[in-house]
């Protein structure tokens, strides 16, 4: 297919723009007119008070990562990498573990994620064959004051998590 | 010499060639599990059906032999539906455990599946269910579930290592490997079945869940655990050696290689030397570098002169061997030839009892009269001939008391890739690099020159070296000309100095290694050598560790 090439022309700036000075004034203007708007007249205000007042995400925002869990409790996660094959932040560090439970098999000794680096795609809870890492927790990354605690550990994954309704080994298991 | 046609491309076989070496020969594809180049054939998965003209059923194409005039089909309709229905077959109780199953990524099965099925289960009662991570001996695990009875491993064990011991037990659908009542899978040669394993139903206890195989990097490279110098596949993640695997060699290995050798690199990777050291003088300097020690070392040989000695390691690639040499007679040094023990366990398949990779490399560069062994470095070095002995390589066969036979010594100096009681006792401590960290080549003991390449990056970086980069460096302390930039360079002057190494170059060394004295001709006949590969293993893009983005490494 030919790609279709519209050039665009661009406006020159006249004596009155190259000069800023009438138009930074116009720009104060602006402000200063919404600053009084706001200010007396209290309307079309789109700053929230956070974090008293919250707003309501689209059912699809993809929050902080949470690790699903089985029946008895158990993180759901049979470390297949999955997830870290798909991340393009390579942010997912599993390390896997044989448990001792032999229909459980394998299991995740280590799992954890750098918030930092992450660029909350979504493609770990996508490539997941077992339901087992989620974005759907809604929460925010909280703010802190050193790298570490943003790495965030298999506990702090799973405190958030919940039974998931996938049947676990497929329906005829 | 039989004449026929395969999808409508003629080709001429010697008698006795099968439609599936035919076809490989061609370059065409057929699919197979059960079949291995090096068993013997028991066509009974049936994946490698094929239509031949005037026969009214599919024939296996791993077993039927050509005959003359043969009209052979590999894509037809029929050929497909029959694909489909033995995948179908194979799979209907068949776990499907991929996430946590150690050969997804290398599994025949889907690959088989992906490539000529992809149809959905239509089993609607539940699945037989087997044996899960059952041990079969002390180094493999059985999931019986996933096996799909294809006898590779069975008849491995009846053929190759004439053990035999593993059956297929029960009946239909209940078949399942066993070990005979009382009996293990415990052999020198057994972690080859996982190898030949076409699912995940054997695993290795060593490399169980360690690493998922499609993030790994694949260097093809020669084992140095025996003189043997089979063929074998580092895969590597992040710098650090996950496993050893065979790659086929007709004149070295075969398909195959020994566990002890598999083994090895955890011998490496857990005792590795990374710090120099020198014990001699109280350096004020807090923080002594490689440099240091290896010119310290330097002035000791100078001072020293002819009552220095050099002792060899049977196991350094030839490159390093010719600069010692060279560097040794500079110095007027004597020269010996240790190394690891020469009374390993030895058998008709692969073992031998030479633990070096190399001494026949290092005796074809040394020249005509073969250098002395330990046994005469001890005597002479008892006597007190030496001021100063440079040691090669940590590991070498010694007394019990090392400290006590070289008390006389007043400097012992040591190359070290891997710690040992010599490197304990040692005044100077040079790290070297291991052999997955450099290039080079090492001769076997049938005197097959082979290349052994870099697998990972040397580290810690700056610190250790390969030999012949700190030989250099003390020769040049030492006063000596030496010019030489890369183990290439080096090997070139092998070549240009040696007969037998006459005509040689890495490129034309190759992946399978020519032999010594062969003028730069190769022996493999490459013909006899693709209808040897087997059909179904995994292809793997073999990577250059120069070419490798950084997060492959
Ligand atoms: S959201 Fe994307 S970047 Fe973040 S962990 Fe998942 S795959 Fe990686
Ligand atoms: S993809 Fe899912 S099951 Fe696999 S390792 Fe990631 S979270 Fe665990
Ligand atoms: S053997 Fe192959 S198909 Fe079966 S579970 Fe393992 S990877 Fe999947
Ligand atoms: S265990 Fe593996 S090699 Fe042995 S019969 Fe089963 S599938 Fe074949
Ligand atoms: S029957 Fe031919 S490969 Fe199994």
């Amino acid at each position: 297919m030919a790609a279709t090439v519209r050039p665009v022309q661009r406006k020159e700036f006249k004596f009155r723009e190259s000069s800023y000075l009438p138009e930074v004034l116009r720009g104060l203007a602006i402000t200063t007119r919404q600053f009084w708007r706001n200010l007396v007249g209290q309307r079309d205000i789109v700053t929230l008070q956070y974090p008293e007042v919250k707003k309501r995400y689209p059912n699809r925002f993809r929050g902080r990562h949470r690790l699903m869990l089985r029946d008895d409790g158990q993180v759901r996660c049979v470390a297949c990498m999955l997830c870290s094959t798909a991340c393009p932040a390579n942010c997912i560090h599993i390390v896997a573990a044989e448990h001792t439970n032999t229909s459980i098999e394998k299991f995740p000794q280590k799992f954890e994620i750098d918030l930092l680096v992450c660029i909350y795609c979504g493609f770990c809870e996508e490539a997941c064959p077992c339901d087992a890492i989620r974005m759907d927790s809604g929460r925010h990354s909280l703010p802190t004051f050193s790298r570490s605690p943003q790495n965030i550990g298999k506990i702090d994954l799973m405190e958030i998590g919940s039974l998931s309704i996938a049947k676990q080994g497929g329906k005829n298991a | 010499m039989p004449t026929l046609k395969i999808d409508g491309q003629e080709i001429q076989v010697e008698k006795g060639t099968t439609i599936l070496q035919a076809a490989q020969r061609l370059g065409i594809r057929i699919p197979t599990f059960c079949y291995h180049p090096g068993l013997s054939i028991a066509a009974n998965c049936r994946m490698c059906l094929v239509e031949v003209a005037k026969s009214p059923k599919p024939m296996p194409a791993c077993h039927a032999q050509c005959a003359d005039g043969m009209e052979v089909f590999t894509n037809t309709q029929k050929v497909q539906e029959t694909q489909k229905a033995i995948l179908e077959f194979i799979l209907l109780n068949h776990p499907v455990d991929c996430p946590i199953c150690d050969q997804a990524g290398e599994c025949v099965l889907q690959d088989n599946y992906a490539d000529y099925s992809l149809s959905p289960s239509r089993l609607f009662t539940k699945k037989v269910h087997k044996a899960k991570a059952k041990p079969l001996g002390p180094k493999i695990i059985l999931d019986a579930e996933r096996c799909i009875l294809c006898t590779r491993c069975v008849r491995f064990g009846d053929e190759i290592t004439k053990t035999g011991e593993l059956r297929v037990m029960s009946r239909g659908e209940h078949s399942e490997i066993t070990t005979f009542p009382g009996k293990t899978l415990d052999n020198p040669y057994s972690l080859n079945v996982v190898d030949i394993c076409p699912v995940g139903a054997l695993t290795s206890i060593d490399f169980r869940f360690k690493r998922r195989v499609w993030f790994m990097s694949a260097t093809r490279s020669v084992c140095t655990e025996c003189a043997r110098g089979c063929n074998i596949r580092i895969d590597s993640f992040q710098n650090k050696i996950e496993r050893y695997v065979p790659n086929y060699n007709p004149k070295v290995n075969q398909w195959w290689i020994c566990d002890s050798g598999r083994m090895s690199h955890t011998r490496w990777t857990a005792n590795r030397v990374t710090e120099p050291r020198n014990t001699r003088t109280e350096s004020s300097k807090t923080a002594i570098s490689t440099r240091d020690v290896a010119d310290e070392m330097a002035k000791a040989l100078v001072t020293s002169g002819k009552a220095s000695a050099f002792v060899l390691d049977a196991s350094m690639p030839n490159e390093d061997a010719f600069v010692a040499l060279r560097l040794a007679r500079a110095v007027g040094s004597r020269l010996y030839l240790g190394g690891r023990a020469q009374n390993g366990p030895q058998d008709e398949l692969l073992r031998l009892a030479d633990r070096n990779a190399n001494r026949t490399g290092i005796s074809a560069i040394a020249g005509p009269s073969p250098l002395p062994g330990l046994a005469e470095f001890q005597k002479d070095v008892a006597s007190g001939a030496f001021k100063t002995v440079l040691f090669i390589g940590g590991e070498h066969e010694g007394p019990d008391k090392w400290a006590k036979l070289l008390e006389k010594v007043s400097v012992i100096g040591v190359l070290a890739d891997i710690r040992s009681d010599l490197v304990d006792i040692a005044h100077i401590v040079i790290p070297a690099a291991v052999p997955q960290m450099r290039e080079g080549t090492v001769v076997n003991s049938h005197g097959r020159v082979q290349r052994i390449r870099q697998a990972i990056r040397l580290e810690p970086a700056g610190v250790v070296f390969p030999y012949w980069r700190i030989l250099k460096r003390i020769a040049t302390t030492a006063g000596l000309e030496a010019t030489w930039n890369s183990e290439r360079a080096i090997f070139g002057e092998i070549v240009a100095s040696m007969p037998q190494f006459a005509e040689m170059t890495y490129d034309k060394l190759g992946d399978l290694g020519l032999p010594l004295g062969s003028n730069g001709l190769s022996d493999v006949d490459v013909d006899a050598a693709t209808r040897n590969i087997d059909p179904s293993a995994p292809q793997y893009r073999k990577t250059n560790i120069n070419s490798r983005m950084p997060w492959q490494h």
